[in-house]
This record gives structure tokens, C-alpha cells and sequence, in this order.
């Protein structure tokens, strides 16, 4: 649905995107996840025809979006970063303008494609409310009905819950979730939970360069290095001596705290758990927890975004690359 | 171009929805109307000076008060057509939409188009009035109305570029305003020179274009400059939206 091949977007000597190349295949929610600045506005602008690229294609359903724009621009729905809409308009006037600027013909059409893209961005109750009087929620989900008019087979997603609260994020996500299956979604976020939440797959982004590509849990577990976390009662030395054979290839710290001891173990296998739990009790020692620690998607990304980052050595100046446009 | 259409429907409807239109329409017809009671009062009060001339003659071009106000009001008119949308971001919505830059551009012109119509509309009352009390040469009102839609051809394509080129609606009426200023002062040139420029800035003078449409004389050069500077700045708004995408 939408192919990337090395897309590039210098200014000036200043490269804001270094050549990225990634796809997103029909049906697919992909999240864009970067640090701010890392450039994904800039892509996304790419993507959309707002910007030119330096080099680089973008195709879309199979249609080359630099040498034929209109045609490709009919095949998404675009909600831009921070949701831009004619504020002195009411919701109606603002949908049925935007619905006729995508080409749906005649009063009756307009009209469904309002009433389909209000209901799916679950906005109705709004229509007769002037934009610039609205909540924030409110104007994103009508960013959204906007990109849902003509209700095109992809959809690209500017950070699509930025500013909204913990409420709102889960209605939008739940929104963007149900589209599974039925539409492609492409969206940005610096928001790693989001990404979790409604993505099945992540393209990570940082300081111009895709630094990583999967599945959120594939992802997870290349970093993983398996560390347990347990209480247990006994003293520190009890339990150093019943897990010196785990210490030797791994990592053990501990910590007393009274009579028990909370401790950390970096091992490998995936049947650590049982052979601590054993090694303890065999010690004649008690548990009183025993976890095996999630490597959440933030450890990912600070890994890949920080490590990688850090061995480009004019990362510094690219970190501002897309807020250059937001004036 | 049906896109130009739904433009253009927005544009007009958020022309009217902001105080700045209502302020100028009212300005504009204060000043007219002041302009237009001040030659009343002349003519009436010097009846045989006239020569060829009358009260909508004059009106139509033929003094100060008529163009130092459009000067000032016409950029004012067009400030906001591009620079608006870049300032609230909904630029980027317009330009990622399946429609042309030639369409944006049409749209934004004749939005711009029917508000300069829409300050004329009162002037009719002075038509009518004068009617009233004497003889009206309507092919004379004719070519004047016809002149006054060339400039503003003219002056609002000039207002859009300045708002597509300028980064806010500030810079966009100073930008117009110079623009327009500088070539309206380069015309009226033609009073002061004598040597063989003064054709040339004649040629240039909206001041001598009005008076000739107002005396009823229809000159196709004057239309020709005109629709020539219309499309000139038509297809450079066109060239600067679409360079956006490549510089911004």
C-alpha cells in the first residue's frame, strides 16, 4: 500500500531524512516511532506530497506520488500534525468543504460521506459546533472524520493522540485499532504505549535513519536479556551462596531490607525461573516473589535511538530537523 | 476547476465571517461616499466648469480619494489568502488534498474577485442617484464598472502573490501595498517627466486607464495591460505555491 525507497530530504547541507526505504503492506497499522525531531513529520510531509523529496520515491497503491500527486493524493486521508482546521467554521461546513475539495460529487454523496466519517470518528454530536470553540479531542476527532471522508484505503496519522488526555488516547487508539484489517494505517507517534497499543508493526526513526523495523514484541525481546526480579526471606549472603552458580555467566545483585532480600538476576534460558525457584528452596530458602522483567518498548527504543544515535556524529544538529517547518 | 469552485465558496464565506471585510466595506463606502458628496458639491456649486466631465467621472479614477483608499484597502483585501492558511497550518491540508495548484490558485482569485465586486455594489446608488438629476451616459458607467473589474484583476492577483510569497498577513499588505504603491506612483509620473518615458509610464498609469474608461472610451491596450499583470501574477503564485514544496 505504501512503499518508501530511499527517501532523502536535505536543506541546505542540513539532511533532515538520510535516505529511509520501508513499506507498509494492505491492512496493516504501523506506528512511526522517533524521538521529537527525529524527522517523521518531514517523511510524512514526503509522503504526502507537502514537501518535495531531494530523492527518493514514494509509492502509494502502486502510484509513484512524485510523478503523479492528484492520483496518489486520492488514495489517503492525511490528518497533519497538531490537526490544522478552518477554525471560523462550523464542523458540517468544514467536512462538507473538505469533502468536495476530495472530489465527492453532489449534495447527496457529501452529505453520506459527512454523516460515515462523523459516526466513524465518533464526533456526530458535534456537527453544528464552530471548530475554533472546541476541545482539543473534539478537533482531533474531526482531523480524523476529515481523513476518513473519502474514506480512503490508507490513512496517515500525524501524531494522532498528542494533546489529548488519558481518556481521550484510549477512545482515539480504540478508534485507529477497529480499522485492522480494513484500512491501512500509517501513523506517527513519539508515544511508545500508543505504539503497543494499536500497532502491529514499528518502523523507529532517529536523527534521519530507520534504526529499527518489526513487530513491537519481536522487537522487545531482541533486547531482552531476560533479568528476574525476586523477594525472598533469608539474608543477603543465604541467597548469594544458593545462586553463585547463576552469578557466573550472569548478573546478581541483591539488597537485605530487614529480614528479606529483593534481588535481580540477569540469565540466560527460558527456564530461569524454575531453576531459581528450585536453587532457592533446595537452600532451605523462602520466595515471596518471583518476576520475570518486562523489557517494555522503552528500553527498545532508548537502546536503538540513543545507541545508534550517538555514532552519528552530527545527530546534534539533525534533532530540530522537523520543527523547522512548524513556523 | 471544480475544485477552484469550492475554493473559492470557502474563501468568500471566511472573507465574511471575519471582521476585516466588514471593516473595509465600510471604510471604502465612507470614503467614496464622501468623495462622491464633495463632486456633487462642486459641480453643483460650479456649473459650468464641467467641460466634459460630471460627478461619476471623476468619482470613477479621477481624484485622490478614489485611489490613495484602494491603495490601502486592497492589500488589506488579499492579505490574508495564502499567508492565513500558512500561519494556521491548513496550507498543508489544502496541498496534500487531490487537487491542483492551478485550482488553489483560480479558487483564491475569485474569492478575492467577488469581495472587490461586493465593494463596488454601493457606488450603484451614486449611478442612480445622479440619474436622478440629470443625464447618466450609461456606456460611460459601463466602462468605468469594466475598468474598475480590470484593476481589480490587477491589484487582487498582485495581493495573492504578495500573500503566497510573504510569511504572515502583515508582511503580505506591506508587500502589496509597495507593490501597488510603487506602480501607481510610477504612472502618475507621467504628470511630472517629459521626455520619451512619459509614454511609457502612461502606459502604465492606472490613473490614465480609469479616466479613459470613465469618459466611456474602452481601450484594449488598458485591458490588454491589465489581464497581462493578471496573468503574470497568477502564474508566479502558482510557481511560488508549488516551490513550497520543493524549498519550505
Amino acid at each position: 500500500m505504501l512503499e518508501v525507497e530511499q527517501l532523502t530530504k536535505r536543506y541546505g547541507t542540513r539532511e533532515a531524512v538520510k535516505g529511509i526505504s520501508f513499506r507498509v503492506n494492505e491492512g496493516e497499522i504501523v506506528g512511526f516511532l522517533g524521538p521529537n525531531g527525529a524527522g517523521k513529520s518531514t517523511t510524512l510531509r514526503m509522503i504526502t506530497g507537502f514537501l518535495a523529496p531531494t530523492a527518493g520515491s514514494v509509492r502509494i497503491a502502486g502510484i509513484d506520488a512524485v510523478a503523479d500527486p492528484i492520483r496518489a493524493r486520492e488514495r489517503f486521508g492525511y490528518m497533519p500534525e497538531g490537526v490544522p482546521l478552518h477554525t471560523e467554521m462550523r464542523v458540517h461546513e468544514h467536512l462538507r468543504f473538505r469533502a468536495e475539495l476530495k472530489g465527492i460529487r453532489g449534495k447527496k454523496a457529501v452529505d453520506a460521506a459527512v454523516e460515515r466519517s462523523l459516526a466513524q470518528a465518533s464526533v456526530s454530536d458535534a456537527v453544528d459546533r464552530i471548530i475554533g470553540q472546541l476541545s482539543k479531542g473534539y478537533r482531533q476527532r474531526v482531523g480524523l472524520a476529515d481523513a476518513l471522508l473519502s474514506d480512503p484505503p490508507l490513512l496517515i496519522l500525524d501524531e494522532p493522540t498528542s494533546g489529548l488526555d488519558p481518556n481521550q488516547m484510549r477512545a482515539v487508539r480504540a478508534l485507529i485499532r477497529g480499522f485492522e484489517g480494513k484500512k491501512t494505517v500509517f501513523l506517527s507517534t513519539h508515544i511508545l504505549p500508543e505504539v503497543e497499543a494499536t500497532c502491529g508493526r514499528v518502523v523507529i526513526l532517529d536523527a534521519g535513519r530507520v534504526v529499527g523495523e518489526g513487530d513491537p514484541s519481536e522487537l522487545r525481546s531482541r533486547t531482552s536479556a531476560g533479568a528476574l526480579r525476586f523477594v525472598g526471606r533469608g539474608t543477603k549472603d543465604a541467597f548469594e551462596a544458593a545462586l553463585a552458580r547463576f552469578a557466573e555467566d550472569g548478573e546478581l545483585t541483591l539488597e537485605s531490607n530487614g529480614e528479606l532480600v529483593r534481588g535481580r538476576l540477569v540469565v540466560e534460558g527460558e527456564d530461569a525461573a524454575e531453576k531459581v525457584f528450585r536453587a532457592v528452596a533446595e537452600a532451605g530458602l523462602a520466595l515471596r516473589e518471583l518476576s520475570a522483567e518486562a523489557t517494555s518498548l522503552e528500553d527498545v527504543f532508548a537502546s536503538l535511538t540513543t545507541e545508534d544515535g550517538s555514532d552519528d556524529e552530527d545527530s546534534g544538529e539533525e534533532s530540530d530537523a522537523d520543527e523547522g517547518e512548524a513556523a | 476547476m471544480r475544485a477552484a469552485w469550492t475554493i473559492a465558496k470557502r474563501e468568500v464565506r471566511s472573507y465574511f465571517t471575519s471582521p476585516v471585510a466588514y471593516v473595509v466595506l465600510l471604510a471604502w463606502t465612507f470614503v467614496s461616499g464622501l468623495s462622491f458628496y464633495t463632486l456633487v458639491y462642486w459641480f453643483a456649486g460650479n456649473p459650468s466648469t464641467g467641460g466634459s466631465d460630471n460627478p461619476l467621472t471623476l468619482f470613477f479614477g479621477g481624484t485622490v480619494l478614489f485611489w490613495v483608499p484602494l491603495l490601502v484597502f486592497a492589500p488589506v483585501m488579499t492579505m490574508r489568502l495564502f499567508a492565513q492558511e500558512k500561519s494556521s497550518g491548513t496550507l498543508e491540508a489544502l496541498l496534500t488534498s487531490p487537487v491542483s495548484e492551478t485550482s488553489i490558485v483560480a479558487g483564491k482569485l475569485l474569492a478575492a474577485m467577488v469581495f472587490w465586486i461586493t465593494l463596488w455594489i454601493p457606488s450603484l446608488l451614486y449611478v442612480w442617484i445622479v440619474s436622478r438629476y440629470g443625464d447618466v451616459d450609461l456606456g460611460a458607467v459601463g466602462a468605468s464598472y469594466l475598468g474598475i473589474l480590470g484593476i481589480g484583476l490587477f491589484y487582487m492577483s498582485w495581493g495573492m502573490l504578495m500573500s503566497a510569497i510573504a510569511p504572515n498577513q502583515i508582511v503580505a499588505a506591506i508587500l502589496t501595498f509597495l507593490v501597488l504603491g510603487l506602480l501607481f506612483t510610477a504612472g502618475i509620473m507621467q504628470f511630472v517627466v517629459h521626455d520619451e518615458t512619459r509614454e511609457l509610464l502612461a502606459y502604465l498609469s492606472v490613473w490614465t486607464h480609469m479616466s479613459d474608461f470613465a469618459k466611456g472610451v474602452v481601450d484594449s491596450r488598458w485591458l490588454t495591460f491589465d489581464l497581462t499583470m493578471t496573468a503574470l501574477a497568477f502564474w508566479l503564485t502558482v510557481r511560488v505555491v508549488s516551490w513550497r514544496r520543493v524549498s519550505a
